[in-house]
């Protein structure tokens, strides 16, 4: 049902609407294309080429996407901007305390991913992963009415979002935002490198 | 509501006052006149928004169909148009029984020798099976077979290394394709086939007639003593059985099956059969948690006390 329920929900609203009136067959019937993010998904079927003996080993990855969450996409873009770059213990204990209702669906998308992670693609260690992609998408939106004084009416947006995230082997980068990407004595070595390259033009 | 008096006159309120040194909110919005709520919520038209994250597989029947009914959808068609054709046996018929200890015996001693030396001709049963083949295949014999049969095994090897569906179904019949193919996706596979230890032998062979007595297949047996080599990479290039190098000795017994009655029937590897006895295979690389060990759930007898007077 989820697959293809996008445009069942729009048959459904548009009967809804007019039931008393219109017989007739709304915009899509039985088995029309679902509509919902397929990309994503396709890197979990991308196969690598065997290593050779001496090469670093390749991270295990696993891609994992929650389609058509009753959230806005703005808000859950929060929620999925706290998580990036965290270990997954780090992430879910994180996500238990946010007072956001998007936080129950990353959390839910995480361990999934993470299941999912040592049962098909060859994770040994379920804590040994690492938050490198998390972000979020707009879904489809169902409109509705209000009315506003005098005679007005306005339009209501009832929107669902997805949310894509993307766990890998490892241990995950010190700062992945790059906070704090110099030292003080770091920046000062940059500012007196900056000064003696400096050259008067025309002039040897 | 949660400022007004009376809320202060029920009994509740009478709490002894540790409990009023914490500051706490009984209503989460601290908008100073919620009495518009009602009025708001009428402006909006009530739509039904519908579940996406529902689970399919725990509706009952009777939800799904009533689903289904308010979106005008047909039920699905209660019985199969789709003819299914049997090319293949589910099974091995009278299977071969290795003796104890093929091959194990060192290459110069009398029993390795016995066993090479073993004819097919004594077995009663597999003789008739081979006469029965040959009166639908002319051309069939034994030991050209042998080498038919270890060209269609390696064939099918490569093609399951090389992910090759379509040359996999020529070699492997349907009931064994499944089997071959189980555990093998995302993987990269490499098999080599170095050579044969001992020339491989038909030991077994029987026919078997499918739902009526024209309809024969027919189910013969070879031994194969070969070194191969195996390496299997998961998705990401990373070795998690066998090794590039090391060769190994195989001893197995494989049923190939053909479709006598057909006219286009080939001989194709169906099954293989594993001894009791045969070594364990190598430990696997991957490893898995531990399931917790359920817990014990202690029964306590209650004591029944006896009263001290008899008749209570």
């Amino acid at each position: 049902m989820n697959r293809i329920s996008p445009n069942f929900c729009k048959v459904e609203l548009f009967f809804n609407l007019l039931k008393s009136n219109l017989h007739t067959t709304g915009p899509q019937q039985a088995w029309a294309k679902s509509d919902l993010p397929k990309t994503f998904l396709t890197f979990n079927k991308k196969i690598y080429p065997p290593q050779e003996i001496g090469e670093e080993p390749r991270p295990a990855f696993v891609c994992h996407q929650k389609t058509n969450i009753k959230y806005s996409p703005e808000k859950l873009w929060y929620v999925a901007s706290l998580v990036r770059g965290m270990t997954v213990d780090e992430a879910i204990k994180q996500l238990s305390f946010v007072n956001k209702k998007g936080a129950v669906f990353v959390k839910e998308a995480i361990l999934e991913a993470q299941k999912l992670a040592v049962t098909e693609h060859n994770v040994e260690f379920k804590s040994n992963l690492w938050i490198a992609e998390s972000f979020s998408g707009k879904g489809m939106v169902i409109k509705g009415i209000r009315r506003h004084a005098r005679g007005r009416i306005g339009e209501v947006r009832y929107q669902y979002s997805h949310y894509f995230v993307r766990l890998e082997e490892g241990k995950p980068p010190l700062d992945y935002y790059k906070r704090n990407p110099l030292t003080p004595q770091q920046q000062l070595d940059k500012w007196l490198e900056s000064m003696r390259k400096r050259k008067i033009i025309n002039s040897y | 509501m949660a400022n007004s008096i009376l809320t202060k006159i029920s009994p509740l309120w009478k709490l002894p006052s540790s409990t009023l040194i914490q500051p706490s909110r009984s209503t989460t919005s601290k908008h100073f006149n919620p009495k518009y709520k009602k009025h708001r919520a009428q402006k909006y038209l009530k739509i039904d928004l519908p579940d996406t994250n529902e689970d399919d597989s725990k509706l009952s029947p009777e939800k799904m169909r009533q689903k289904m009914k308010e979106r005008g959808l047909m039920p699905p068609r209660p019985w199969m148009e789709r003819p299914f054709y049997i090319s293949a046996t589910g099974g091995v018929f009278e299977g071969y029984v290795p003796p104890e200890g093929d091959g194990k015996a060192s290459l110069v001693s009398t029993t390795r020798a016995k066993q090479t030396v073993q004819l097919l001709e004594k077995k009663s049963k597999s003789m008739m099976a081979i006469r029965k083949i040959k009166s639908y295949d002319e051309d069939f014999d034994s030991k050209e077979f042998c080498n038919e049969a270890q060209n269609i095994y390696i064939k099918a090897h490569e093609s399951l290394a090389n992910n090759d569906k379509y040359a996999l179904r020529k070699y492997v019949t349907e009931k064994a394709y499944p089997e071959f193919r189980h555990n093998s996706l995302l993987k990269t596979i490499r098999w080599k086939f170095l050579d044969s230890l001992e020339p491989p032998r038909v030991v077994h062979a029987r026919c078997t007639d499918i739902v009526s007595k024209e309809n024969i297949f027919a189910q013969v047996t070879v031994r194969f003593h070969t070194r191969q080599q195996l390496a299997v990479y998961d998705r990401f290039g990373r070795l998690i059985h066998g090794s590039e190098i090391v060769a190994k000795d195989v001893l197995e017994y494989i049923v190939f099956e053909k479709h006598l009655s057909n006219l286009y029937g080939t001989w194709r590897i169906h099954d293989k059969i594993i001894p009791d006895w045969a070594p364990p295979k190598d430990p696997s690389k991957l490893t898995r948690l531990k399931p917790e060990p359920e817990p014990v759930s202690v029964v306590v007898e209650e004591e029944v006390e006896q009263p001290a007077i008899a008749d209570k």
